[in-house]
């Protein structure tokens, strides 16, 4: 119900919108409005042109794209370090630090300006606060409550039928529908929000790319289903974990990571609604590692991606020719035949394993405890570190991404030189 | 407001009684104190300002006004349970007041449990995909990793065994959490696979175990821990096939059941939403371990011809699809699906 409303008034504003458009004669911007952006959660951030920031709302179905007008242009990102800043956005917030998730972190990349994505709350009636660190390293509530914005709805893609007879079911009728997506990154590239995501459900593959400006609420969101082929011979539907969008040979690509393998390539121009879509392994970064978040970056002429890891550290990975590499191919004819899996760990097949190939990385030591990571200008990035962490995330007993952290030091926020 | 303060100024001499805090109707005031008509040149919160933090830690977000000659502080969001604030007014001239409200107290009280897991059988294939944790109330995000585990025959835990998403996987009410055994310990041909091989082995037993430290949405552990033994049993890498369903078929004139007997257990989520007969009205039960799928008519049935409807995305406890299995081998081309969306079972009722 919630759903079908927002997309009627969605849609009652876009024509407004564009009626106003053609009067002005200015770029059709259909869809935006000013007021309250209503989220009822906020999680992944990302970027896209004019300091728009868009917000990913998983239990609203839908992504916000706000204007900020912080489109002061800022030359470098200010080196700032502010401690226990979980603590500091508790006291805001005016409750304790094990009542808040820090969600995401990005930089908006004309003011340098860090925005972060928190939930006040934990349980179902968590409230999503947008807060702001400027240059000055001063924190404060960017407020969604008269801004001028655009959003839209993710619709499931097996939506109960309105007109269906009514089938009453063991999870009750009241409670709602319980299918949920999370949504696990989401980017901005050429004109399009790259948004991926995870069904509680179905095992799918969700991947959307929804054109920006957003047009209509239903308009370029069909998913693509994204497949995993190891050896060109298994294959399966692979969730995407993370991703960002990257330029190969002039061409533009998404680098993610799948939730079950390391990174994969695959070109923007095969994401069309209905498609299914191959990566190409083109990293592998250790065995039950998981890549929280990546960073492009160049440096001394050389292209880099700065990887944050679930237990392997923080990595730097040199991707100078990624155009180039050839994918990661099984060691030999017999590891290529292997069919059936190994029954357990002592009998594994480890002679076929490849722990870690591909493009060549380094782990960097000195980093360690990331949680989170962003780019903040070309040559600095901004971390949200335990100032006593390991190269383990510890996972198990909470992150900081979106879980309580179990910090060992303090949980800080630091800018820091691209390695 | 501010005009109204101003006026209030004007025509009431400023008294010089002690000012204080109060604490009222949601909103912190300074009683005893006229504000000057112009803000201060820092703000009002540069005079008065409300902590929840340790000292040195910012102000509590929220908005200033004069109401009734008083300054007021709106909080940004309610007062939480259990957290002690300090509302502190400062301007020259007058003494340095604070004053400690707190929160509702905490509750303590545990209330919660896990009430179901899915899939309810006591084997489970190896490469077993998913599973379902029901909790009897709301619970809090960013706690399910800290508190699950799988426990071999010796009681200790097996390494990795689920995929970890940061975001975890509830439903909207949080009462329901989706667990996805390491999709890359089940794949075959991947890295991981290979190495240590699936989560689960056949023929070996298993403990789900929950302890009760997880916090409901209130912030309290849970009234007591769950544990469920399992085994593991062979992979299962076919696709459920509709022509191996027993569809046993209703009498015309009653309100009984229509059953599905399947050969192998379902999803218990998506047997629910995914299987359907159109324009038929009533409730859905599922039964014997996932193994069977009830309807009851809210209406008697009519006789005729009806069919059943069956999405394409319905699975089964190994993640294998109506249409096709969970890793498709392609040097066995058969074992890809139709590709239809929908598929159909027809039945009569007599």
């Amino acid at each position: 119900m919630r759903l079908s409303l927002s997309t009627t008034l969605f849609q009652v504003a876009a024509g407004l919108a564009f009626s106003a458009a053609l009067a002005f004669g200015a770029t059709p911007t259909s869809g935006t409005t000013t007021g309250k952006a209503d989220l009822k959660s906020a999680g992944q951030l990302a970027f896209g042109p004019n300091g728009v920031l868009f917000i990913g709302d998983a239990v609203g179905a839908a992504v916000y794209a706000i204007e900020t007008a912080d489109t002061k242009p800022a030359a470098t990102a200010a080196n700032l370090e502010i401690k226990a800043i979980n603590e500091k956005i508790a006291a805001m917030l005016g409750t304790m630090p094990d009542q808040i998730l820090i969600n995401d972190i990005k930089v908006n990349p004309i003011s340098k300006k860090i925005y972060l994505s928190v939930s006040r709350g934990r349980g179902p009636d968590g409230i999503p606060v947008i807060l702001r660190i400027d240059n000055t390293g001063k924190l404060e509530e960017f407020s969604l409550d008269n801004v001028k914005y655009s959003m839209v709805t993710l619709p499931d893609a097996p939506e109960s039928k309105p007109d269906a007879a009514p089938k009453k079911t063991p999870e009750g009728m009241g409670a709602g529908n319980p299918r949920a997506s999370t949504i696990t990154d989401m980017s901005y590239m050429d004109g399009k929000v790259i948004i991926a995501g995870v069904s509680n459900e179905e095992f799918s593959s969700d991947l959307r790319s929804v054109p920006y400006p957003f047009h209509s609420a239903e308009r370029g969101t069909s998913s693509v289903e994204i497949w995993h082929s190891q050896h060109g011979r298994y294959e399966t539907r692979s969730p995407i974990r993370t991703f960002i969008p990257y330029t190969i040979d002039k061409q533009p690509y998404i680098l993610a990571t799948y939730a079950c393998t390391p990174l994969v390539k695959m070109p923007v121009s095969a994401l069309k609604p209905g498609a299914k879509v191959e990566g190409e392994t083109i990293a592998e970064l250790g065995v039950h590692n998981t890549p929280l978040e990546m960073i492009p970056y160049r440096k001394e002429g050389h292209d880099y991606i700065l990887v944050a890891n679930s237990i392997r550290g923080v990595m730097k990975v040199n991707v100078d020719n990624l155009g180039s590499y050839k994918p990661i191919v099984p060691k030999n004819d017999a590891c290529k035949a292997s069919r059936e899996p190994a029954v357990s760990v002592p009998q594994g097949m480890k002679s076929c394993g490849v722990d870690f190939g591909g493009t060549p990385f380094e782990t960097l030591k000195d980093l360690k405890g990331v949680y989170q990571m962003s780019k903040a200008d070309d040559k600095h990035a901004v971390l949200l570190q335990d100032s006593a962490g390991g190269d383990t995330v510890a996972f198990n007993a909470g992150n900081a991404t979106v879980q309580t952290p179990e910090i060992k030091g303090t949980l800080d926020l630091k800018t820091i030189a691209l390695p | 407001m501010i005009a109204k303060a101003a006026l209030a100024v004007c025509l009431l001499p400023l008294i010089g009684l002690a000012q204080t805090i109060q604490f009222v109707d949601g909103v912190f005031k300074v009683a005893g104190w006229r504000p000057d008509r112009v803000v201060p040149s820092g703000g009002w919160s540069s005079i008065f300002a409300v902590y929840a933090g340790a000292e040195g830690a910012p102000p509590m977000l929220g908005t200033y006004s004069v109401e009734d000659g008083s300054l007021v502080f709106r909080p940004r969001f309610p007062l939480a349970a259990g957290v002690h604030y300090r509302a502190v007014f400062e301007t020259p001239g007058v003494p340095r007041t604070e004053v400690s409200f707190d929160g509702a107290k905490r509750e303590s009280v545990s209330s919660s449990k896990v009430v179901r897991v899915y899939p309810s059988a006591d084997v489970l294939p190896s490469n077993a995909l998913r599973m379902y944790i029901y909790f009897s109330a709301p619970m809090s995000r960013g706690e399910a990793w800290k508190h699950i585990r799988v426990l071999d025959e010796r009681d200790k835990p097996i390494e990795l065994p689920f995929l970890v998403i940061d975001q975890e996987l509830w439903d909207p009410a949080y009462q329901r959490l989706t667990l996805l055994f390491d999709p890359g310990r089940i794949k075959r041909g991947l890295v991981l696979n290979q190495q240590m091989g699936p989560p689960i082995v056949e023929g070996r037993q298993y403990t789900l175990e929950i302890d009760r430290g997880w916090l409901d949405a209130r912030g309290v552990p849970m009234v007591e821990g769950f544990r469920k033994t399992f085994r593991g049993g062979p992979s299962d890498r076919t696709p459920p096939y509709l022509n191996q369903w027993r569809v046993s078929a209703p009498r015309a004139g009653t309100v009984e059941a229509l059953v599905i007997d399947f050969p192998k257990p379902m999803d218990y989520a998506l047997m629910q939403r995914l299987i359907d007969i159109p324009d038929v009205a009533g409730s859905v039960d599922v039964d014997r371990q996932e193994t069977q799928w009830r309807f009851t008519p809210s209406q008697p049935w009519k006789a005729g011809g009806y069919r059943l409807a069956v999405d394409s995305s319905l699975e089964d406890f190994a993640g294998n699809r109506i249409d096709r299995p969970f890793d498709v081998d392609n040097l066995q081309p058969s074992s890809g699906g139709s590709g239809e969306k929908t598929a159909f079972l027809p039945f009569q009722v007599h």
